[in-house]
């Protein structure tokens, strides 16, 4: 078992005769991906990797019968294409790219949730379920099949995690990828209570980073309702802070933010807290994960 | 990308906010014509893109023609917190009755503006936040059913403020919320907005952050987003497209995103230091991998550059590539480690090892990171 992917799902790629959307369409087939076909405005009626590419992903879902999307769209087509794929009645949305416009990105949020879609991103490598299909950019060498789920806001720390455990005998259920901007379409407790209601799996490692407030927020559901073992890495203790100056945002979140209060935060709850990356293989021997 | 605050107060002074008279000043005589228009005293602000600037000494006022040179000659060959003052906002001296609060940003969690106000504005807002939360008010604004008046009027009742000044706050909060919405600004925030002894408004103090994911289609005119960047080589990561962040160690660092580039500075931190922080994000190829070596290489004294990179999105056998002409033609002496896994990794560890460096095939950074302190050693 898994979430947000499973048999059912079939995927289609937006943006995907551009050299993106092309090779990681590439990459999905190959992984095994039911990937059905692509959408980009002005080009329907090619063909990329064997795949139809329509005009608009109304008829792309007409006749694919594609249930979800990944996006390779140029950023400032994003907002566009989003709300197209909402309109077409796609329930699950990946959008990879980075640089879009916060103001964006609150619209997108606001509409994917009022409207019961489940959206990731941007800037995320997406989701992978092991041996089975992945939507996005994760590297395939880096996972095997298994029963820990992994959610990341950052894209490469997913892959190191996962690559660590692999490496281990230790595999996964899924991995998802956040989405690494300040704003996301889907909060890390979404993911999260996800992984907890799935059969497919006995885990959760949370990959964070420093800033915001989501792994705080997080705590709060791992001390009320979470039942697996949950273990968390925060990046960032050394790493330089943005040179943020205003108080608007400090305000608002008190202590936030900073990579002790998230500690603190998830330890309180009774998550695991790993210092650095590598940690990870011990906390899995302990909880029997192989 | 900030703005100086200058910048800032023109463009709130543009949009209706009251403003106090100013001009900017790159010399003591420019200063010196200046005040004598708006009339001494006056207040001089050190214009540097850092937080905090009024307790680290950025703002002095000067009475007198004579004190405005001694304050010019200390305020123009100072520091604020590492950087160098080179412009200065000479500004008039406004009677203070009372300091208010207003900021504008983005909850990230919530996914929505926010507006926060609060009856103690200066330079202390944060300590008030964490003391006498009751003294600060927020509201966040549902982006799709936008902004009205009313709800600033709601959230000055929350802070019990006198009617008469309702009127006048709301105002600006309504076109301080517009400039919000039209610079698509991170942050946008007046501190502290002073109350005048005849119980006008005015805004002593601007900041302004704009989304430089949104700045190709703002249609105001702005500044170069490159030219403010005062570190010369994290400027250079600005012009070929990467985030570089200097650093005072000596170990170079090249990552393919930004939470690995963190968890790769953590780990460098606990027995060496790193020179830099740099994450490529997923526009490698040849070219860039070349000109990041290249610009990594600038900093002095480097004892080790470590690379550390995700072929996911990124053709890291491109990177490859240009991380090994680049050794080669610079006939590179200090030593390189690298960690490159995902698609076509195999092809990647080829091309480093033949180039020199030291390939880590593990999946952990610190397995790497180990490898790279085995040989620099402690140093």
């Amino acid at each position: 078992m898994s979430i947000l992917i499973n048999d059912s799902t079939r995927v289609l790629v937006q943006g995907i005769t551009g050299r993106q959307g092309s090779t990681q369409t590439h990459w999905m087939l190959e992984y095994g991906t039911k990937t059905v076909g692509g959408v980009t405005p002005g080009k329907g009626g090619a063909t990329v990797e064997g795949l139809p590419v329509f005009n608009n992903v109304h008829e792309a879902v007409k006749e694919t019968g594609a249930n979800a999307s990944v996006f390779f769209v140029p950023a400032a087509f994003v907002l566009d294409a989003f709300m197209e794929t909402i309109e077409a009645g796609i329930k699950l949305i990946v959008v990879v790219p980075e640089n879009i416009p916060v103001r964006d990105v609150m619209k997108m949020r606001g509409y994917a949730i009022d409207l019961g879609v489940f959206a990731l991103g941007p800037n995320t490598p997406g989701i992978l379920v092991p041996g089975k299909g992945k939507m996005g950019i994760m590297p395939a060498s880096m996972f095997a099949p298994g029963r820990v789920g992994i959610i990341s806001r950052s894209g490469t720390l997913s892959y190191e995690f996962a690559g660590i455990l692999s490496e281990k005998k230790v595999g996964q259920s899924t991995v998802v990828g956040m989405g690494a901007d300040p704003v996301v379409l889907r909060n890390l407790v979404d993911i999260l209570e996800l992984f907890e209601e799935d059969e497919g799996t006995d885990a959760v490692i949370i990959v964070g980073e420093v800033g915001g407030e989501q792994e705080e927020k997080a705590a709060g559901f791992i001390a009320r309702r979470m039942t697996k073992p949950v273990a968390v890495y925060i990046a960032g203790r050394y790493s330089p802070q943005g040179k943020r100056m205003g108080h608007a945002g400090a305000i608002v979140r008190g202590a936030s933010g900073t990579v002790p209060s998230k500690q603190e935060a998830l330890r309180a709850a009774g998550a695991t807290v790993l210092e650095t990356p590598i940690h990870v293989a011990e906390w899995a021997a302990e909880h029997n994960l192989s | 990308m900030r703005l100086h605050e200058y910048e800032a107060l023109d463009i709130f002074g543009q949009n209706g906010i009251p403003v106090p008279r100013r001009s900017i000043a790159e010399s003591v005589e420019d200063a010196q014509n200046i005040a004598d228009g708006i009339g001494y005293p006056v207040i001089l602000k050190a214009q540097v893109l850092v937080g905090g600037r009024g307790l680290a000494g950025g703002i002095k006022e000067a009475a007198s023609p004579e004190e405005l040179d001694r304050v010019w000659e200390e305020l123009f060959s100072s520091e604020i917190k590492g950087y160098p003052v080179q412009k200065i906002l000479v500004c008039e001296k406004v009677e203070i009755a009372n300091e208010l609060y207003l900021g504008i940003t983005v909850d990230g969690y919530s996914g929505t503006p926010v507006i926060v106000v609060s009856t103690q504005g200066g330079m202390l807002i944060e300590e008030v936040a964490r003391t006498s939360p009751e003294n600060i008010a927020s509201i966040h604004i549902d982006p799709s059913f936008g902004f009205y008046p009313y709800q600033a009027r709601a959230l000055l009742r929350m802070l019990d403020t006198k009617p008469q000044l309702v009127t006048s706050w709301t105002g600006v909060i309504t076109r301080l919320y517009n400039i919000a919405m039209s610079y698509e600004a991170l942050i946008c925030e007046i501190n502290p907005l002073v109350v005048l002894p005849n119980g006008g408004l005015i805004a002593v103090d601007a900041v302004l952050e704009i989304d430089d994911s949104a700045i190709s289609r703002i249609s105001f005119p702005l500044p170069d987003r490159i030219d403010r960047i005062e570190n010369p080589l994290e400027r250079r990561g600005r012009e070929i497209g990467v985030t570089y962040v200097d650093l005072e160690g000596d170990i170079g660092l090249i990552a393919s995103g930004a939470g690995l580039g963190m968890a790769s500075t953590d780990i460098i931190g606990q027995n060496m230091k790193p020179a830099n922080f740099m994450e490529t994000g997923g526009g490698i190829t040849a070219d860039l991998l070349y000109k990041c070596m290249e610009l990594v290489m600038m900093k002095p004294d480097l004892r080790a550059v470590f690379i550390n990179v995700y072929g996911g999105i990124n053709p890291i056998h491109e990177g490859a590539k240009g991380v090994a002409r680049y050794i080669k033609e610079h006939n590179v002496k200090i030593p390189v480690v690298a960690k490159a896994l995902g698609n076509r990794q195999e092809e990647t560890w080829e091309i480093l090892r033949s180039a020199g460096i030291h390939v880590v095939t593990e999946a952990a950074t610190e397995k790497a990171i180990e490898r790279l302190y085995k040989i620099v050693g402690r140093g």
